[in-house]
């Protein structure tokens, strides 16, 4: 058998179970791996060997029974409350039973550690935290996306197999785009959210699985919605492709990759590609930032902004501030542009079953300067990043991100968004895909996980 | 009159308008967030959606209700 935690979540479950490999050794060696491969990664910036342990003695015989699972900074556990990646934030915070921790225990999972994430959520790169940034395995000056930067790159450098992580604007895709993982963001509403401190105000933040593959997303994602992800078949597969920024102005190599796993999925699904429209898709992306920062205004007061942390960083103390003065109509207006992108979508999934196109627009930046060469110019890559990633937090449908490539020695993703409810579907599409490209990209392991072999190996 | 991004005056003066305070730092990070965002926020204003109806307490679970 290879090392038990280079196996797949599903197979480490599969073995712990069938009694061919002890959890308590297993999460011994996952704490270990923490300890040998962190230090370069700063994917994972807390462990509580002891909690762990605790859960481990005290977990059932679930799905995910002797697991060890990573989870985003952006929960409570009974042990600890969040820090959301920051120095402050505006909001109170208490350790508690989250939706997520209490699904992941009732699984029999056992939280190893806490992922990095970029401050406050608000960035798509990672390369902002209050505990220094994550650093992408595949390249640890590149960022590792965000703003669940740390559960991707824990899952990518092999310290667990699966990470939850939160989506509001992107955040798995992101970084499951940028590390080479397959990153699901549910239906909103489908998936564990209590606890989250923006559970109650927010319509669009997710919780969701960073995994390897789809099959692992599938179980991890059972888990966190509370219901078997059926697996089905993606049989005649109408796959809807949109021209325009979201698919052309794109890097070369994204693009290529992206076309040929398209022609991949129509293939191995006997399905067809067609062409549709979303004209309300720039002012959507503009909507979805403009709602995602003023649901988070309800804990703010002039007196809190002019007492912030200083530590929060320059940036987020900037940002927090100017999203006072974004003018109430513009929101306003942003839930009509809801409403339209949300029958416009409920028209064209009459049409077709997945809407694909580049999850980013480029490979992933460096930490130091996060910034992208696409054919428009260069863009930061936030500003590029949005573009394909708001549609489906503004509008609740589900979306998946899956590795279909690779340039400069750094992967590449393929987003796929389909109607409400069907997650399974994006499952299903994910797997296919896979067969399609033999597995190629979704194997695939970066340097920081085997030595210094390089994904063109 | 024209609208424009200029923000010279917008951002001094809304901050203040709130009792805020910001460093030039800060007001450095405004200043480029106002940039990004001005322009489209001034083409969404533009956009009439006075037929369009805001789906009260919307289930983004679900597809919208009536199309």
């Amino acid at each position: 058998m290879s090392e038990p935690l280079d196996l797949s979540l599903r197979e480490q479950a599969a073995a712990v179970a069938a009694g061919e490999v002890d959890a308590a050794e297993l999460l011994q060696a996952c704490l270990e791996r923490i300890e040998e491969r962190n230090p370069a990664l700063n994917a994972v910036v807390e462990t509580f060997p002891e909690r762990s342990r605790e859960m481990l003695a005290a977990a059932p015989a679930g799905p995910l029974r002797g697991v060890p699972i990573v989870i985003k900074d952006e929960w409570p556990l009974p042990w600890r409350a969040q820090r959301f990646g920051a120095a402050e934030m505006l909001a109170p915070t208490a350790p508690g039973e989250s939706a997520p921790y209490r699904a992941l225990r009732d699984a029999g999972a056992v939280i190893a550690g806490i992922g990095n994430m970029h401050e406050l959520g608000a960035g798509s790169t990672g390369s902002i935290s209050v505990y220094g940034p994550a650093r992408n395995p595949w390249d640890t000056e590149r960022c590792p996306g965000g703003s669940s930067s740390g559960p991707a790159a824990s899952v990518a450098a092999r310290l667990v197999a699966g990470a939850v992580g939160a989506d509001g604007v992107g955040s798995i895709r992101y970084p499951a785009s940028y590390c080479g993982l397959t990153g699901l963001k549910p239906t909103f509403g489908r998936s564990a959210m209590a606890g989250h401190h923006m559970a109650a105000v927010s319509n669009t933040i997710v919780s969701g699985a960073l995994c390897a593959d789809a099959a692992d997303c599938r179980l991890l994602d059972s888990v966190l919605f509370g219901e078997e992800l059926r697996a089905g078949n993606p049989e005649g597969l109408r796959i809807g492709v949109l021209r325009g920024e979201v698919s052309e102005d794109v890097a070369p190599a994204v693009r290529e990759a992206c076309e040929g796993a398209i022609d991949d999925l129509r293939r191995e699904t006997g399905g067809e590609v067609r062409e549709i429209e979303l004209p309300e898709l720039a002012v959507a992306t503009l909507a979805t930032v403009l709602i995602a920062n003023s649901e988070s205004l309800g804990g703010v007061t002039p007196e809190r902004l002019n007492d912030l942390d200083p530590e929060l960083s320059p940036i987020g103390r900037g940002l927090l501030k100017y999203r006072v003065l974004l003018p109430a109509i513009a929101t306003i207006k942003s839930q009509q542009v809801r409403t339209m992108a949300r029958q416009t979508l409920a028209r064209v999934f009459e049409e077709v079953d997945v809407i694909a196109w580049p999850t980013v627009p480029a490979v992933a930046p460096p930490l130091e300067a996060p910034l992208v060469e696409l054919p428009s110019g260069t863009l930061t890559a936030d500003a590029a990043n949005v573009r394909g990633g708001a549609l489906a937090n503004l509008t609740g449908i589900p979306a998946i991100s899956v590795p279909v490539g690779s340039s400069e020695g750094l992967p590449i993703g393929l987003q796929l968004q389909a109607a409400w409810g069907r997650d399974e579907l994006l499952l299903d599409a994910a797997e296919a895909l896979e067969r399609g490209n033999g597995r190629r990209w979704v194997e695939a392991t970066p340097p920081a996980a085997r030595g210094a072999e390089t994904l063109e190996a | 009159m024209e609208a424009s991004n200029h923000s010279d005056d917008f951002i001094p003066a809304g901050l203040a308008a709130y009792g805020i305070e910001a460093d030039e730092i800060e007001l450095a990070v405004i200043r480029a967030a106002h940039q990004t965002f001005w322009p489209p926020i001034l083409e969404l204003l533009e956009l009439d959606t006075s037929q369009v109806p805001t789906e009260r307490a919307p289930d983004l679970s679900q597809p919208p209700p009536s199309r």
